[in-house]
Protein backbone atom coordinates (compact mmCIF):
# COMPACT_ATOMS: atom_id res chain seq x y z
CA UNK A 1 0.00 0.00 0.00
CA UNK A 2 1.49 3.41 -0.88
CA UNK A 3 0.23 6.81 0.50
CA UNK A 4 -1.09 9.75 -1.55
CA UNK A 5 -2.19 13.22 -0.75
CA UNK A 6 -5.36 14.28 -1.55
CA UNK A 7 -4.93 16.49 -4.27
CA UNK A 8 -7.63 18.77 -3.40
CA UNK A 9 -5.65 19.82 0.10
CA UNK A 10 -3.65 23.08 -0.67
CA UNK A 11 -0.60 23.92 1.32
CA UNK A 12 2.13 25.89 1.71
CA UNK A 13 5.46 25.89 3.48
CA UNK A 14 5.97 28.39 5.81
CA UNK A 15 9.87 29.04 5.43
CA UNK A 16 10.26 31.68 7.83
CA UNK A 17 8.83 29.39 10.52
CA UNK A 18 10.84 26.50 8.89
CA UNK A 19 14.05 27.75 9.11
CA UNK A 20 13.23 28.78 12.94
CA UNK A 21 12.14 24.85 13.96
CA UNK A 22 15.44 24.10 12.04
CA UNK A 23 17.77 26.44 13.78
CA UNK A 24 16.06 25.49 17.17
CA UNK A 25 16.68 21.86 16.51
CA UNK A 26 20.40 22.89 15.65
CA UNK A 27 20.78 24.53 18.72
CA UNK A 28 19.72 21.40 20.63
CA UNK A 29 16.46 22.86 21.65
CA UNK A 30 12.58 22.01 20.58
CA UNK A 31 10.82 22.85 17.39
CA UNK A 32 7.81 20.62 18.02
CA UNK A 33 5.55 23.52 18.44
CA UNK A 34 6.48 25.39 15.59
CA UNK A 35 3.98 25.59 12.69
CA UNK A 36 6.29 24.68 9.55
CA UNK A 37 3.52 24.49 7.40
CA UNK A 38 -0.14 24.33 6.85
CA UNK A 39 -2.83 22.29 5.10
CA UNK A 40 -6.06 23.42 4.14
CA UNK A 41 -9.36 21.36 2.67
CA UNK A 42 -12.84 22.23 2.93
CA UNK A 43 -12.06 24.93 5.57
CA UNK A 44 -10.11 22.28 8.05
CA UNK A 45 -6.91 23.63 8.58
CA UNK A 46 -3.66 21.89 9.90
CA UNK A 47 -0.56 23.18 10.89
CA UNK A 48 2.58 20.60 10.95
CA UNK A 49 5.65 21.05 12.80
CA UNK A 50 9.06 20.27 10.97
CA UNK A 51 8.10 16.33 11.39
CA UNK A 52 4.68 16.55 10.36
CA UNK A 53 5.97 18.81 7.65
CA UNK A 54 8.79 16.35 6.44
CA UNK A 55 5.88 13.69 6.36
CA UNK A 56 3.78 15.11 4.50
CA UNK A 57 5.69 16.72 1.68
CA UNK A 58 6.62 13.12 0.94
CA UNK A 59 3.04 11.59 0.85
CA UNK A 60 3.57 11.31 -2.91
CA UNK A 61 3.22 7.68 -3.53
CA UNK A 62 5.55 6.41 -0.91
CA UNK A 63 5.15 3.28 0.68
CA UNK A 64 5.25 3.69 4.84
CA UNK A 65 8.47 1.45 5.29
CA UNK A 66 10.33 3.86 2.99
CA UNK A 67 8.85 6.98 4.19
CA UNK A 68 10.26 5.92 7.82
CA UNK A 69 13.64 4.99 6.38
CA UNK A 70 14.30 8.53 4.48
CA UNK A 71 13.30 10.24 7.62
CA UNK A 72 15.34 8.52 9.78
CA UNK A 73 18.47 9.69 7.71
CA UNK A 74 16.87 13.58 8.99
CA UNK A 75 15.78 12.86 12.40
CA UNK A 76 18.19 11.57 15.23
CA UNK A 77 15.19 8.98 16.89
CA UNK A 78 15.46 5.48 17.47
CA UNK A 79 13.67 3.77 14.11
CA UNK A 80 10.46 2.40 16.52
CA UNK A 81 10.08 5.56 18.13
CA UNK A 82 9.96 7.18 14.56
CA UNK A 83 7.68 4.67 12.95
CA UNK A 84 5.04 4.95 15.82
CA UNK A 85 5.12 8.45 15.31
CA UNK A 86 5.04 8.51 11.86
CA UNK A 87 2.24 5.62 11.82
CA UNK A 88 0.39 7.51 14.50
CA UNK A 89 0.54 11.19 12.48
CA UNK A 90 -0.46 9.27 9.31
CA UNK A 91 -3.59 7.78 10.66
CA UNK A 92 -4.70 11.55 11.67
CA UNK A 93 -3.92 12.72 8.21
CA UNK A 94 -5.99 9.93 7.17
CA UNK A 95 -8.97 10.16 9.29
CA UNK A 96 -9.21 14.44 8.33
CA UNK A 97 -9.19 13.17 4.86
CA UNK A 98 -5.73 14.67 3.77
CA UNK A 99 -4.28 11.52 2.11
CA UNK A 100 -5.34 8.14 1.39
CA UNK A 101 -4.14 4.72 0.66
CA UNK A 102 -3.58 2.56 -2.24
CA UNK A 103 -2.04 -0.65 -3.97
CA UNK B 1 0.55 24.11 17.91
CA UNK B 2 0.71 27.15 19.69
CA UNK B 3 -1.93 29.18 19.59
CA UNK B 4 -0.26 32.52 18.86
CA UNK B 5 1.30 30.63 15.95
CA UNK B 6 0.72 33.11 12.78
CA UNK B 7 0.93 32.72 9.11
CA UNK B 8 3.45 33.99 6.99
CA UNK B 9 1.00 35.22 4.81
CA UNK B 10 -2.94 35.51 4.54
CA UNK B 11 -4.13 32.03 3.92
CA UNK B 12 -7.66 33.04 2.71
CA UNK B 13 -8.95 36.53 0.33
CA UNK B 14 -12.06 37.48 0.53
CA UNK B 15 -12.10 39.81 -2.56
CA UNK B 16 -15.14 42.26 -3.67
CA UNK B 17 -14.98 42.60 -7.12
CA UNK B 18 -17.67 44.86 -7.24
CA UNK B 19 -20.31 46.38 -5.36
CA UNK B 20 -23.06 46.34 -7.99
CA UNK B 21 -26.10 44.05 -6.92
CA UNK B 22 -29.41 43.04 -8.24
CA UNK B 23 -31.45 42.32 -4.44
CA UNK B 24 -32.18 44.89 -1.59
CA UNK B 25 -30.85 43.04 1.15
CA UNK B 26 -31.79 44.87 4.96
CA UNK B 27 -28.27 44.00 5.88
CA UNK B 28 -26.07 44.60 3.31
CA UNK B 29 -22.94 45.91 4.04
CA UNK B 30 -21.35 47.12 0.66
CA UNK B 31 -24.55 48.80 -1.56
CA UNK B 32 -23.83 52.19 -0.24
CA UNK B 33 -19.98 51.67 -0.56
CA UNK B 34 -18.87 54.52 -2.59
CA UNK B 35 -16.07 52.83 -3.59
CA UNK B 36 -14.62 52.25 -7.58
CA UNK B 37 -14.41 48.55 -8.92
CA UNK B 38 -10.44 47.65 -9.96
CA UNK B 39 -10.65 46.83 -14.01
CA UNK B 40 -9.75 43.44 -15.16
CA UNK B 41 -6.41 44.00 -15.90
CA UNK B 42 -6.46 45.74 -12.25
CA UNK B 43 -8.14 42.58 -10.87
CA UNK B 44 -5.57 40.28 -13.19
CA UNK B 45 -2.46 41.94 -11.04
CA UNK B 46 -4.62 41.69 -7.42
CA UNK B 47 -4.91 38.24 -8.00
CA UNK B 48 -1.38 37.62 -9.03
CA UNK B 49 0.04 39.51 -6.25
CA UNK B 50 -2.18 36.94 -4.13
CA UNK B 51 -0.30 33.97 -5.34
CA UNK B 52 2.98 35.72 -5.40
CA UNK B 53 1.65 36.55 -1.44
CA UNK B 54 1.05 32.50 -0.94
CA UNK B 55 -2.61 33.43 -0.74
CA UNK B 56 -4.09 29.55 -0.89
CA UNK B 57 -7.96 30.42 -1.31
CA UNK B 58 -9.99 33.47 -3.00
CA UNK B 59 -13.66 34.54 -2.33
CA UNK B 60 -15.28 36.18 -4.64
CA UNK B 61 -17.96 38.24 -2.51
CA UNK B 62 -19.09 41.83 -3.10
CA UNK B 63 -22.29 42.89 -4.34
CA UNK B 64 -23.10 40.10 -6.29
CA UNK B 65 -19.98 38.59 -7.93
CA UNK B 66 -22.29 36.89 -11.32
CA UNK B 67 -22.89 41.05 -12.21
CA UNK B 68 -18.85 41.39 -13.39
CA UNK B 69 -18.85 40.33 -17.18
CA UNK B 70 -15.24 39.26 -16.26
CA UNK B 71 -15.74 37.25 -13.31
CA UNK B 72 -15.07 33.76 -15.18
CA UNK B 73 -11.88 35.21 -16.81
CA UNK B 74 -10.10 36.06 -13.00
CA UNK B 75 -10.96 33.19 -11.03
CA UNK B 76 -10.06 31.46 -14.09
CA UNK B 77 -6.75 33.19 -13.69
CA UNK B 78 -6.64 32.30 -9.86
CA UNK B 79 -7.49 28.26 -10.29
CA UNK B 80 -4.80 28.39 -12.93
CA UNK B 81 -2.20 29.70 -10.59
CA UNK B 82 -3.11 26.77 -7.88
CA UNK B 83 -5.79 28.46 -5.48
CA UNK B 84 -8.90 27.57 -4.63
CA UNK B 85 -11.31 29.55 -5.83
CA UNK B 86 -14.89 29.90 -4.32
CA UNK B 87 -17.73 32.90 -4.23
CA UNK B 88 -21.05 33.91 -1.95
CA UNK B 89 -23.53 34.33 -4.44
CA UNK B 90 -27.35 35.50 -4.47
CA UNK B 91 -28.14 32.85 -6.80
CA UNK B 92 -30.34 34.86 -8.90
CA UNK B 93 -28.71 34.44 -12.28
CA UNK B 94 -27.28 31.14 -11.56
CA UNK B 95 -28.73 28.57 -13.92
CA UNK B 96 -27.48 25.33 -15.49
CA UNK B 97 -25.64 26.63 -17.98
CA UNK B 98 -23.73 29.19 -15.35
CA UNK B 99 -22.96 26.95 -13.13
CA UNK B 100 -21.27 24.69 -15.77
CA UNK B 101 -19.20 27.68 -17.05
CA UNK B 102 -17.92 28.37 -12.98
CA UNK B 103 -16.89 24.48 -12.95
CA UNK B 104 -14.67 25.08 -16.00
CA UNK B 105 -13.40 28.47 -14.57
CA UNK B 106 -12.44 26.38 -11.77
CA UNK B 107 -14.80 27.32 -8.88
CA UNK B 108 -14.43 24.69 -6.24
CA UNK B 109 -16.94 25.91 -3.94
CA UNK B 110 -20.41 28.18 -4.22
CA UNK B 111 -22.18 29.93 -0.99
CA UNK B 112 -25.81 30.56 -1.55
CA UNK B 113 -27.42 33.15 0.34
CA UNK B 114 -30.66 31.69 1.72
CA UNK B 115 -32.23 32.99 4.96
CA UNK B 116 -35.34 31.09 5.71
CA UNK B 117 -37.47 28.13 4.82
CA UNK B 118 -39.89 29.63 3.99
CA UNK B 119 -40.13 31.68 0.48
CA UNK B 120 -42.05 34.50 1.44
CA UNK B 121 -39.75 35.83 4.08
CA UNK B 122 -36.48 35.01 2.42
CA UNK B 123 -38.16 36.85 -0.38
CA UNK B 124 -39.00 39.92 2.29
CA UNK B 125 -35.52 39.68 3.68
CA UNK B 126 -33.44 40.06 0.44
CA UNK B 127 -36.20 42.59 -1.20
CA UNK B 128 -36.39 40.78 -4.56
CA UNK B 129 -39.91 38.39 -5.46
CA UNK B 130 -38.89 35.10 -6.30
CA UNK B 131 -35.58 34.92 -4.52
CA UNK B 132 -35.61 31.40 -2.43
CA UNK B 133 -36.91 29.78 -5.76
CA UNK B 134 -33.99 30.68 -7.64
CA UNK B 135 -31.40 30.20 -5.11
CA UNK B 136 -32.76 26.35 -4.39
CA UNK B 137 -32.29 25.91 -8.69
CA UNK B 138 -28.89 27.50 -8.43
CA UNK B 139 -28.03 24.69 -5.32
CA UNK B 140 -29.49 21.88 -7.83
CA UNK B 141 -27.41 23.11 -10.99
CA UNK B 142 -24.25 24.03 -9.28
CA UNK B 143 -24.60 20.19 -7.66
CA UNK B 144 -25.00 18.60 -11.24
CA UNK B 145 -21.85 20.64 -12.20
CA UNK B 146 -20.20 19.26 -9.18
CA UNK B 147 -19.39 22.44 -7.71
CA UNK B 148 -19.36 22.23 -3.80
CA UNK B 149 -21.91 23.73 -1.97
CA UNK B 150 -22.83 25.53 1.17
CA UNK B 151 -25.92 27.89 2.64
CA UNK B 152 -24.89 31.09 4.22
CA UNK B 153 -27.73 32.29 6.28
CA UNK B 154 -27.59 35.72 8.26
CA UNK B 155 -29.39 35.07 11.77
CA UNK B 156 -31.24 37.80 12.74
CA UNK B 157 -34.66 38.34 13.86
CA UNK B 158 -36.69 36.87 11.16
CA UNK B 159 -34.86 33.39 11.41
CA UNK B 160 -33.10 32.72 14.43
CA UNK B 161 -36.04 30.36 15.93
CA UNK B 162 -35.56 28.30 12.45
CA UNK B 163 -32.71 26.55 12.80
CA UNK B 164 -34.27 23.34 12.43
CA UNK B 165 -36.31 24.85 9.27
CA UNK B 166 -32.92 25.09 7.58
CA UNK B 167 -31.21 22.23 8.38
CA UNK B 168 -34.28 20.94 6.53
CA UNK B 169 -34.12 23.03 3.37
CA UNK B 170 -29.95 22.33 3.34
CA UNK B 171 -31.01 18.75 2.93
CA UNK B 172 -33.36 19.05 1.05
CA UNK B 173 -31.15 21.02 -2.00
CA UNK B 174 -28.24 18.85 -0.82
CA UNK B 175 -26.11 21.70 0.11
CA UNK B 176 -23.19 20.30 1.43
CA UNK B 177 -22.18 22.74 4.28
CA UNK B 178 -24.98 25.54 6.23
CA UNK B 179 -23.46 28.61 7.47
CA UNK B 180 -24.90 30.76 10.09
CA UNK B 181 -23.14 33.70 9.74
CA UNK B 182 -23.78 36.17 13.02
CA UNK B 183 -25.08 39.56 12.14
CA UNK B 184 -23.18 43.07 11.92
CA UNK B 185 -24.02 46.06 12.39
CA UNK B 186 -22.03 47.51 9.31
CA UNK B 187 -23.64 49.29 6.70
CA UNK B 188 -27.62 48.79 6.06
CA UNK B 189 -27.20 46.35 9.38
CA UNK B 190 -25.98 49.48 11.12
CA UNK B 191 -29.69 51.42 9.77
CA UNK B 192 -31.73 48.23 10.55
CA UNK B 193 -30.37 47.05 13.38
CA UNK B 194 -33.10 47.64 15.70
CA UNK B 195 -35.39 46.06 13.27
CA UNK B 196 -33.35 43.07 12.50
CA UNK B 197 -30.65 42.59 15.65
CA UNK B 198 -31.22 40.22 18.86
CA UNK B 199 -30.50 40.56 22.26
CA UNK B 200 -27.85 39.53 24.21
CA UNK B 201 -30.24 36.69 25.94
CA UNK B 202 -31.76 35.62 22.56
CA UNK B 203 -28.14 35.18 20.74
CA UNK B 204 -27.78 32.56 23.85
CA UNK B 205 -30.43 31.42 23.20
CA UNK B 206 -30.02 30.80 19.53
CA UNK B 207 -26.60 29.25 20.30
CA UNK B 208 -27.22 26.90 22.79
CA UNK B 209 -29.74 25.32 20.05
CA UNK B 210 -27.41 25.86 17.15
CA UNK B 211 -24.82 24.07 19.24
CA UNK B 212 -27.20 21.57 20.14
CA UNK B 213 -28.24 20.77 16.70
CA UNK B 214 -25.05 20.46 14.75
CA UNK B 215 -23.76 17.69 18.01
CA UNK B 216 -27.16 15.58 16.87
CA UNK B 217 -26.66 16.07 13.00
CA UNK B 218 -24.25 13.52 11.33
CA UNK B 219 -25.40 14.30 7.39
CA UNK B 220 -24.57 17.91 7.12
CA UNK B 221 -21.72 19.91 8.11
CA UNK B 222 -22.95 22.88 10.23
CA UNK B 223 -20.49 26.05 10.79
CA UNK B 224 -20.57 28.79 13.77
CA UNK B 225 -18.05 31.17 12.90
CA UNK B 226 -18.70 33.50 16.42
CA UNK B 227 -16.15 33.64 18.82
CA UNK B 228 -18.35 33.87 21.70
CA UNK B 229 -19.80 31.08 21.37
CA UNK B 230 -16.79 29.75 23.52
CA UNK B 231 -18.13 30.97 26.56
CA UNK B 232 -21.02 28.09 25.95
CA UNK B 233 -18.04 25.54 26.84
CA UNK B 234 -17.46 25.04 22.96
CA UNK B 235 -13.93 23.99 22.84
CA UNK B 236 -13.28 25.75 18.85
CA UNK B 237 -10.63 23.07 19.45
CA UNK B 238 -10.91 22.78 15.77
CA UNK B 239 -9.84 26.24 14.98
CA UNK B 240 -6.33 27.50 13.89
CA UNK B 241 -6.74 31.39 16.16
CA UNK B 242 -8.10 32.68 19.00
CA UNK B 243 -10.89 34.91 18.44
CA UNK B 244 -11.53 36.49 15.40
CA UNK B 245 -9.95 35.26 11.98
CA UNK B 246 -9.63 38.54 10.16
CA UNK B 247 -6.18 39.58 10.35
CA UNK B 248 -4.74 36.28 11.87
CA UNK B 249 -5.81 33.67 8.86
CA UNK B 250 -7.73 36.44 6.54
CA UNK B 251 -7.92 39.73 4.84
CA UNK B 252 -10.23 41.74 2.77
CA UNK B 253 -9.95 42.92 -0.65
CA UNK B 254 -12.87 46.04 -1.31
CA UNK B 255 -13.56 46.67 -5.52
CA UNK B 256 -10.93 49.30 -5.33
CA UNK B 257 -7.78 47.10 -4.11
CA UNK B 258 -7.90 48.86 -0.45
CA UNK B 259 -6.94 46.33 1.97
CA UNK B 260 -8.98 45.63 5.31
CA UNK B 261 -8.99 43.08 7.90
CA UNK B 262 -12.73 41.53 7.01
CA UNK B 263 -15.46 42.94 5.03
CA UNK B 264 -17.28 44.11 8.13
CA UNK B 265 -13.71 46.52 9.42
CA UNK B 266 -13.64 49.52 7.55
CA UNK B 267 -9.94 49.87 8.50
CA UNK B 268 -7.90 50.30 5.47
CA UNK B 269 -4.81 48.82 5.87
CA UNK B 270 -3.42 49.19 2.52
CA UNK B 271 -4.04 48.71 -1.07
CA UNK B 272 -3.21 45.64 -3.05
CA UNK B 273 -1.70 47.13 -6.45
CA UNK B 274 0.66 49.67 -4.57
CA UNK B 275 1.47 47.63 -1.00
CA UNK B 276 3.71 44.45 -0.45
CA UNK B 277 1.17 41.98 1.34
CA UNK B 278 3.69 40.39 2.82
CA UNK B 279 4.95 43.25 4.57
CA UNK B 280 1.81 44.74 5.63
CA UNK B 281 0.58 41.65 6.40
CA UNK B 282 3.82 41.59 8.93
CA UNK B 283 3.55 44.88 10.17
CA UNK B 284 0.67 46.68 9.69
CA UNK B 285 -0.05 48.82 12.79
CA UNK B 286 -4.05 47.75 12.75
CA UNK B 287 -3.31 43.95 12.42
CA UNK B 288 -0.92 44.31 15.15
CA UNK B 289 -4.04 45.50 17.45
CA UNK B 290 -6.35 42.95 16.36
CA UNK B 291 -3.74 40.20 17.03
CA UNK B 292 -3.46 41.47 20.41
CA UNK B 293 -6.65 43.05 21.78
CA UNK B 294 -6.37 44.01 25.13
CA UNK B 295 -9.39 43.04 27.47
CA UNK B 296 -11.76 45.84 28.65
CA UNK B 297 -15.21 45.48 30.67
CA UNK B 298 -16.35 42.77 31.72
CA UNK B 299 -13.83 40.65 29.22
CA UNK B 300 -11.05 41.58 31.83
CA UNK B 301 -12.48 39.02 34.54
CA UNK B 302 -14.18 36.57 32.15
CA UNK B 303 -12.69 32.95 32.66
CA UNK B 304 -13.14 32.57 28.27
CA UNK B 305 -11.65 35.45 26.86
CA UNK B 306 -8.73 32.98 26.25
CA UNK B 307 -10.81 31.72 23.81
CA UNK B 308 -12.96 34.63 22.64
CA UNK B 309 -10.74 37.38 22.57
CA UNK B 310 -14.07 39.64 23.32
CA UNK B 311 -15.93 38.22 20.49
CA UNK B 312 -16.23 39.69 17.33
CA UNK B 313 -13.98 42.87 16.72
CA UNK B 314 -16.11 44.39 14.16
CA UNK B 315 -18.98 44.54 16.16
CA UNK B 316 -17.42 45.69 19.00
CA UNK B 317 -15.72 48.50 16.28
CA UNK B 318 -19.08 48.77 15.04
CA UNK B 319 -21.10 49.52 17.76
CA UNK B 320 -18.57 51.51 20.81
CA UNK B 321 -15.72 52.46 18.50
CA UNK B 322 -12.96 50.49 20.42
CA UNK B 323 -11.71 46.78 19.11
CA UNK B 324 -10.87 46.00 22.77
CA UNK B 325 -14.39 46.62 23.66
CA UNK B 326 -16.36 43.34 24.54
CA UNK B 327 -18.69 41.72 21.40
CA UNK B 328 -22.22 43.89 22.18
CA UNK B 329 -23.70 40.55 21.12
CA UNK B 330 -22.29 38.86 24.83
CA UNK B 331 -24.60 37.53 27.13
CA UNK B 332 -21.95 37.45 30.25
S1 LIG C 1 -17.17 38.76 28.47
FE1 LIG C 1 -15.80 39.18 26.74
S2 LIG C 1 -14.41 37.40 26.69
FE2 LIG C 1 -16.17 36.83 27.98
S3 LIG C 1 -17.56 35.77 26.57
FE3 LIG C 1 -18.16 37.95 26.63
S4 LIG C 1 -17.08 38.92 24.91
FE4 LIG C 1 -16.11 36.91 25.29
Amino acid sequence: MKIFRNPDVMWREETEHKQQALKALADGGEAEEIGASILFLNGTMLTLNLLGTEIWSRCDAIDPDRLVADLSEIFDVDTETLKADVMDFLGELQEKGFIRYEQ
Amino acid sequence: MSNDWLPEAPLIINFALTNKCNFKCKHCYSRNDPDDELDTAGARLCVESLKEAGVLSLNFGGGEPLLRKDLLEIAALAAGLGMTVSMNSNGFRLDRETARTLKTAGFSKVGISLDSPQAEVHDGFRGVPGSFERASNALGYLNEADIGTSISSVICRINYREIEGLIGLARKTKAGQLNFHNFKCTGLGYANKSELDLTPEEWKEFYKAALEARKNTHDLNISLDDPIISSLGESRAGSLVKGSVCGKLSLNIKTNGDITPCGFIPLVIGNILKDDLHQLWASSPVLERLRNKKPTGKCASCSNYEDCLGGCTARALALTGDINSPDPHCWK
